[in-house]
């Protein structure tokens, strides 16, 4: 692969580009997705960090278990919604990555989980 | 209640030249934006922007954003990011939802500059992780520096695509394949993309990028329900505005792609234009701004303006380019019967409805959008019909004959996008 787009963060992060110049330094926050801790990037969405690290699939269709990732980016075709912190329906294009945060891969509608809903 | 004078939903190029010139004619404004920070697809853009004017020409769309932010605070906006404008009420309210709450917006102009969405239209695989849209592809590149894939097929030939595969290049990623009919492709994979087949050609590859072009998305101004006109050069209906860019609802202003400005110089143009009539700004000063907007559009834009201007009785088209994307995707998927392997794929991403099942609830009599929206719930999911009513026009085009034109959008309502309930419990009258 080109060393141009591999860091420590995962391998499909442009590290150079011509137009906007390197990627800035920028504090490294720890979250769990599915149980596995991954290196998110302080300030980028959850869609964001889980495509660096080249993981596509943010939920299950209910009925049928159709996976889904991310498609307009822009909060609009739901089709990356995520179980956060024990809140299910999170649009992960959306939703910004915090320390210590709790990421499912959802399953269907999902359900609550954690504090009352 | 809250008031303002004027409220700009959209702070995209139409809202911010919108907001900014509605402000210098002296109006109290305020700018509504559902992302995070103003500046929409100027965000994500890096193309050097032209014909906007103003001191921004040359500069890659992404660093213009912060000028306008600066201008913005000089002038004197009063700009809500991360608030939804969901719904726009008869007796003119608009409802906003924030983080901190929702509450009511009384304004005494409307400006809608809400902008437009990626078109898409189903084929096989297109619901598989690794398949997003044109916009995905740019925020992810831009915004986020990530590449959607290292080897990425292209859907589209025009000018979204063809600025798409620079962006990809330019970021370091391979394009192995390129097609302009998404009727004639097929993606498959485990799970996620792995393979693209077009026109004979079968590729690997990590994503597919659809990039056919844009649709417009007026929907607060579909939900007051004004009158509306069809674009042939589009194929989708858009509002009948007046020279000031007025709809047919008194005060309600719709700008830039929301009504079918075809580049962000138009975008500006028309945002600067509509700014101004609803601030009631000086006759010299709408003139010089009407002949400037003018002279943004291309021969071909200007004489559908004029076809959908209010009160026009010829609305005579001009007829796209049979090669529109859109145009052919209809006749291909009826080609065959009902359960072909087209037939299996959704057209309603959301409800996973698929292309038979609308079929079929076509030949069963539905005639219209809303009709097989209630027959089948396409169109009833998360984003609102969205992404799957321009297929819904397009198959009972093909299946009934029914022209284009005649084929309304979906009737809208609130709210536009989903909100938590406690914004309705907790609203600020």
């Amino acid at each position: 692969m080109d060393q141009a787009h591999r860091n420590q963060a995962g391998d499909l992060r442009v590290l150079h580009h011509p137009v906007l110049g390197d990627l800035p330094e920028s504090r490294p926050v720890q979250i769990t997705v599915d149980g596995q801790p991954l290196l998110a990037r302080e300030g980028e969405t959850i869609a964001a960090a889980l495509l660096a690290h080249g993981i596509l699939v943010c939920r299950t269709m209910p009925g049928g278990r159709e996976p889904r990732g991310v498609f307009c980016a822009l909060g609009r075709c739901a089709d990356c919604l995520m179980t956060v912190d024990g809140e299910p329906n999170v649009r992960a294009c959306l939703t910004p990555v915090r320390e210590g945060q709790v990421v499912w891969t959802q399953a269907g509608l999902g359900r609550w989980e954690g504090r009352a809903g | 209640m809250k008031t303002t004078g004027i409220a700009v939903i959209g702070a995209g190029p139409a809202g911010i030249a919108a907001a900014l010139a509605a402000s210098e004619a002296g109006a109290a404004v305020t700018l509504i934006d559902e992302n995070p920070s103003v500046g929409g697809q100027l965000r994500w853009r890096i193309a050097p922007l032209r014909g906007l004017g103003d001191g921004l020409d040359g500069l890659p769309a992404c660093q213009a954003v912060e000028r306008l932010e600066e201008r913005l605070a000089a002038a004197d906006v009063s700009v809500l990011t991360n608030a939804v404008a969901w719904g726009l009420f008869e007796d003119g309210s608009l409802a906003v939802a924030t983080p901190g709450g929702g509450f009511l917006l009384q304004a005494e102009k409307i400006v809608v500059a809400t902008g437009s969405v990626d078109l898409a239209l189903p084929f096989p695989g297109w619901t598989l992780p690794g398949v997003l849209t044109a916009r995905a592809a740019q925020i992810l590149l831009h915004l986020h520096r990530v590449l959607p894939g290292r080897r990425v097929a292209v859907l589209g030939e025009g000018l979204d695509a063809a600025e798409l595969v620079t962006d990809l290049e330019t970021a370091g990623a391979e394009v192995v394949l390129r097609a302009a009919d998404p009727a004639q492709v097929v993606v498959s994979g485990e799970g996620r993309v792995e393979w693209v087949t077009a026109n004979g050609d079968r590729r690997e590859a990590d994503a597919v990028v659809i990039a056919l072009g844009r649709q417009p998305d007026p929907e607060l101004a579909l939900q007051a329900q004004v009158d509306l006109g069809y674009s042939a050069r589009l194929g989708c209906h858009l509002p009948l505005r007046s020279a000031l860019l007025e709809t047919s609802r008194p005060g309600l202003y719709v700008a830039g792609e929301a009504a079918g400005a075809a580049d962000l110089a138009e975008s500006f143009a028309e945002g600067r234009l509509a700014g101004l009539a609803a601030a009631g700004a000086a006759t010299e000063r709408i003139a010089a701004t009407q002949e400037a907007l003018a002279r943004a559009r291309s021969p071909e834009r200007s004489v559908e303006v004029d076809r959908l201007r209010r009160g026009t009785r010829d609305r005579a088209q001009v007829e796209a380019d049979a090669s529109a994307p859109w145009r052919s995707w209809g006749r291909a998927v009826t080609a065959e019967g009902r359960d072909n392997s087209l037939g299996r794929v959704a057209l309603c991403r959301c409800e996973q409805v698929t292309i038979g099942e609308v079929r079929q609830s076509i030949e069963e009599g539905a005639l219209t959008i809303n009709d097989i929206k209630r027959r089948t719930r396409a169109g009833m999911g998360l984003c609102q019909g969205i992404f799957c009513t321009r297929a819904m026009a397009l198959l009972l085009h093909a299946e009934r004959g029914i022209p284009l034109s005649e084929i309304v959008p979906m009737t809208e309502r609130p709210p536009a996008r989903p909100i938590p309930l406690v914004s309705l419990v907790e609203i600020e009258e």
